[in-house]
């Protein structure tokens, strides 16, 4: 590729990287400084991070071999039906407020 | 037969030198002969009083063809005395471990009914190609675990798909560390939250073995492949140019996962002396042709030819084929 375009994908990607870094740490702060009821509410986001990754096929990114990805369905099911919900709905301002 | 250039040695000096190396391969393009040269092999292996397990992790197997027996599905069959071949059924096991997997849920959530959205997940899983394989891959490491013979001889399915395999597990081993830390993480939030849920602790618990007992057997299907002590890996071509150029590139490729390399064997080669004969113009040139491949072969792989063996005058499926496939791979079996 040229020399722009690779340094657009070096610049995307160093961003990328800073944005998942400040998320992170956002987060964290949040959970440190805030109340027990935020910090449950994070701690939920992250959990339907975890679904996301080992789960990725529901979204059409695999990511465990199919034969082992199976052995953890047991676990998240009650997961599951609450996951697809929160991903599908609409967010709006007052989400942050709540 | 045939004995011409240096590749003279038989096989037999290969597990002579190399008795440690119980787990054999052979890898290559498909149709050159990997299944051909795994049955000779265990079969010359058997003779010799070692007991031994050809087993197929090619979904479209072709041990029941070259045996003439169906073993498909039926675990490790006697063949003859010592050799053992067996042909997995991924279909079967993919439906056994849908159930297993249902009654869990069902066992684990005191439900009556698995709900659908979950239902239609496991029907989709099972779906995808990769599950056959994944499948296979989890049954051999049972298998290899278990134990009970000198000799694993693998025949692998044709070079792409092992590769893909192979590429896979140091991906999945990466992103299962990823998922095991990140698990890690979240228990740490458990700490800062002033109530804690003792069931989903000893929940989370258990999803973190699940994660590390799947990274386990990932790793161990894959050092199966790997162990540069127990396994033997043969690569099989033909003289022909494209043959030629795709073993290089996944020479190349293996290399790169580490896979130890034993050796290559050429299979196919017309007997010479039919130039000396009164052969049609046709068979003339593909000699010509051949003797031209057979030293590109000697140039690019040298020392690395350990046999080449003659095309046989029929299909080699049978045990009478079979012992004159071995006899030209090892010599006379004592």
């Amino acid at each position: 590729m040229t020399k722009e375009k690779k340094k657009e994908e070096e610049q995307k990607e160093g961003f990328l990287r800073r944005f998942g870094k400040a998320t992170r740490e956002l987060l964290y702060g949040m959970a440190v400084h805030d109340t027990a009821r935020f910090a449950l509410k994070t701690r939920g986001s992250m959990e339907h991070l975890f679904i996301l990754i080992t789960m990725g096929d529901l979204l059409g990114v695999p990511i465990l071999p199919p034969y082992y990805s199976l052995r953890i369905l047991p676990y998240v099911v009650p997961q599951i039906a609450t996951w697809k919900r929160r991903m599908l709905r609409e967010r709006d301002l007052t989400d942050a407020l709540a | 037969m045939t004995k011409d250039r240096r590749w003279t040695i038989f096989l037999t000096d290969i597990f002579t030198q190399y008795p440690d190396r119980r787990y054999i391969m052979f890898g290559g393009k498909g149709g050159l002969g990997k299944t051909t040269f795994s049955a000779a092999t265990a079969y010359y292996l058997a003779k010799k009083g070692k007991r031994v397990l050809v087993f197929s992790v090619d979904p479209q197997a072709s041990l029941t063809d070259i045996f003439e027996r169906d073993i498909f599905g039926k675990g490790p069959t006697e063949i003859i005395p010592n050799l053992y071949a067996q042909e997995i059924d991924a279909d079967q096991r993919v439906k056994e471990y849908q159930q297993e997997i249902r009654q869990k849920i069902l066992d684990m959530y005191g439900l009556k009914k698995i709900p659908d959205e979950i239902e239609s997940y496991i029907t989709a899983a099972a779906a995808e190609p990769a599950m056959e394989e994944s499948a296979i891959f989890d049954e051999v490491v049972d298998i290899v675990v278990k134990g009970g013979y000198d000799y694993y001889i693998y025949d692998l399915v044709p070079l792409g798909h092992a590769l893909y395999y192979l590429s896979m597990a140091s991906v999945y081993d990466a992103w299962i560390d990823k998922i095991t830390h990140l698990r890690e993480e979240m228990r740490e939030y458990d700490k800062v939250v002033a109530i804690v849920k003792r069931e989903k602790e000893v929940e989370e618990d258990r999803i973190l073995n699940e994660l590390l007992y799947i990274k386990d057997r990932i790793n161990k299907s894959s050092s199966i492949l790997t162990d540069k002590q127990k396994t033997a890996f043969f690569f099989v071509l033909t003289a022909e140019e494209m043959v030629i150029k795709d073993t290089l590139k996944a020479a190349g490729l293996f290399s790169k996962f580490d896979v130890p390399l034993s050796g290559y064997i050429i299979n196919r080669v017309l007997p010479l002396e039919l130039k000396d004969q009164n052969i049609p113009e046709y068979l003339k040139h593909r000699l010509t042709m051949q003797e031209h491949y057979l030293k590109v072969i000697d140039t690019t792989f040298g020392k690395q030819i350990l046999a080449s063996v003659p095309e046989m005058e029929r299909d080699v499926t049978g045990l009478p084929m079979i012992e004159k496939m071995a006899k030209a791979m090892f010599g006379e079996i004592g």
